[in-house]
């Protein structure tokens, strides 16, 4: 099957913390194919919510390029809106699972997807939040997702705080008000996958093979914690593999933009 | 019961849509009303604020010709690919074609701060926001977040304040001559989004007869007597998703984010599809039937 590249590695790593039969909320991106992934492997089970009130409980046909692409409600079981999904299902804790795409996110997991640089003054102007503040400010068991192994994206403090994580610490998440059981459990990307401590800070729990201490720091904007016990992530098998590199390639058909390498 | 006017999307912009109006623009990257998008652009409207929780390719080509000073939305992007919203982003980064001011409110946010305003309430619990930029950045809408201590015990609560836009124009499936708008699928916000708005005109894929909508009651979105004016203009949402209608046109998402990579790329497109093809009816034939064929979901002719 050739090696088995770091980006593909990432998604069977997400894949594989899915639980069959659990219910997801599920955010744009590599989160939707992860648990395509997972769907197709141990987990058909899953229900799937979105922002905009789909519920898909089933493999659809095609893949949707966003949880907007209504490729996704083909056949659903419910089609509702944003107070249903972002309230009554999020918000009151119905969801076990929450996927969210960090694109830039820092030490005490707060993601950034609206500005690199001043607010008024953009260096870079991003797309916004969606509902990206709502998967973690309300999101139950939050898991984190980014493609990225660049320092840019791994700042020490984000410029701004999109979706909050931990904000300056545990403990000034709970002093806002924020509900137990809510704020970033896990970070996976192409080197493994990371936790948060007491603190609210980020560290690197298990590696994928190949992947050393030196590339994990390197990858990041303050000095991060390896853990003592920090594992090294089995080999996928050869399913896993094969039905990833299947679902990248049917991605690809729906104009899905990969990593390079 | 009263007929309502229908309009030409033309008419509708040109009666409803002057220079500087504030108008909530309706669609979360489906049932986008692209072809109003189009019609502002060819009748050169000036210094719009624009409202839009999923603000996409349409509020991004406002921006690009310089059609919008303010925006009030959830986020802009082209979310196929995903690719950046180029105009969005050269008039946030350089200015061009002119500064824009922005206010931003996440999905959630704003669906409260829409409910607040459809129901005509003083304000709605949301989320907690405190430790987030939304709460702390504020530039037009200075008051859009507050905190209330609970009177049921608890802490501090983050609220929204009602949005109520001037017009709200939606796109919606179906009317009949009484302005009874029927939406299919997925809705997002839309419920509250139409109530909110102080007027309404819904851009409709078709009119049926009042006694199809009679079939299906419950999918009706807006009441007639909520809606002042309709368009009928099939393919309106395109290159959005329509549901039981139309998929996204991904081909057309890909063609729009090359071809607006820099300013010069984006006047060939603004001039090829918008100026050039005259009207909806004619960017619906330069599309051409090969391409909504590939599309179309819905078997019998709308």
């Amino acid at each position: 099957m050739g090696n088995v590249t770091l980006f593909e590695r990432m998604l069977i790593t997400g894949a594989n913390r899915i639980a069959d039969g659990a219910v997801l909320f599920v955010g744009f991106h590599w989160p939707m194919l992860m648990a395509r992934v997972a769907r197709r492997l141990h987990a058909p089970n899953i229900v799937v919510v979105y922002e905009n009130g789909i519920v898909e409980d089933r493999l659809t046909s095609l893949f949707p390029t966003s949880p907007c692409d209504l490729t996704a409600a083909e056949k659903a079981t419910t089609c509702a809106g944003s107070l249903e999904a972002l309230y009554m299902w999020l918000g009151a804790g119905r969801v076990q699972m929450t996927m969210l795409e960090a694109a830039i996110v820092d030490r005490f997991g707060n993601v950034n997807t609206t500005v690199v640089g001043p607010y008024l003054k953009p260096k870079v102007r991003l797309p916004g939040s969606g509902g990206g503040t709502e998967l973690s400010s309300l999101g139950r068991g939050l898991f984190l997702v980014s493609a990225s192994t660049n320092k840019r994206s791994y700042p020490d403090r984000v410029d701004y705080i999109t979706s909050p994580g931990y904000l300056g610490g545990r403990a000034e998440r709970e002093r806002f008000g924020y509900k137990p059981g809510t704020g970033p459990q896990t970070l996976v990307n192409p080197l493994g996958i990371f936790r948060f401590n007491d603190n609210g800070e980020m560290y690197a729990a298990a590696v994928h093979p190949g992947v050393g201490p030196e590339q994990v720091h390197a990858s990041f904007g303050w000095p991060i914690t390896i853990a003592s016990d920090c594992a090294m992530l089995p080999e996928p098998s050869a399913e896993q593999v094969v039905v990833t590199r299947e679902e990248i390639a049917s991605a690809r058909t729906r104009s899905y933009l990969m990593p390079e390498g | 019961m009263e007929l309502k006017p229908v309009l030409t999307l033309r008419e509708a912009v040109n009666r409803y849509i002057p220079d500087g109006q504030e108008v909530m623009i309706g669609g979360f990257a489906f049932s986008d009303p692209t072809a109003l998008a189009h019609e502002l652009i060819r009748q050169r409207r000036k210094g719009l604020y624009v409202m839009k929780t999923s603000g996409g390719v349409l509020v991004d080509m406002l921006i690009g010709s310089g059609c919008v000073d303010r925006v009030l939305f959830c986020h802009i992007w082209n979310s196929v690919g995903p690719v950046p919203a180029h105009c969005f982003r050269r008039a946030l980064e350089q200015g061009i074609p002119n500064s824009v001011q922005v206010e931003e409110l996440s999905f959630g946010a704003v669906t409260m701060a829409l409910l607040a305003g459809a129901c005509d309430l003083p304000f709605m619990p949301t989320t907690p926001v405190q430790g987030a930029g939304h709460f702390t950045q504020r530039t037009f809408l200075s008051d859009k977040f507050a905190l209330v201590d609970s009177p049921f015990g608890g802490g501090s609560v983050s609220v929204v304040k009602p949005i109520k836009p001037a017009l709200g124009v939606f796109h919606v499936h179906r009317v009949d001559r009484l302005g009874n708008a029927q939406f299919f699928g997925p809705a997002g916000e839309l419920r509250y989004s139409i109530a909110a708005c102080k007027k309404v005109i819904v851009i409709a894929e078709e009119m049926v007869d009042t006694e199809v909508v009679r079939e299906r009651p419950e999918v009706t979105v807006a009441p007639g007597f909520m809606v002042e004016a309709i368009v009928i203009e099939p393919w309106a949402a395109h290159p959005t998703d329509s549901y039981g209608y139309y998929l996204r046109d991904l081909q057309h998402n890909d063609l729009y984010g090359e071809m607006t990579r820099t300013e010069e790329g984006f006047r060939r497109y603004v001039d090829e599809w918008i100026i050039g093809t005259g009207d909806h009816r004619g960017f619906v034939a330069k599309l051409g039937e090969e391409q909504r064929a590939k599309l179309r979901l819905r078997k019998e002719p709308w």
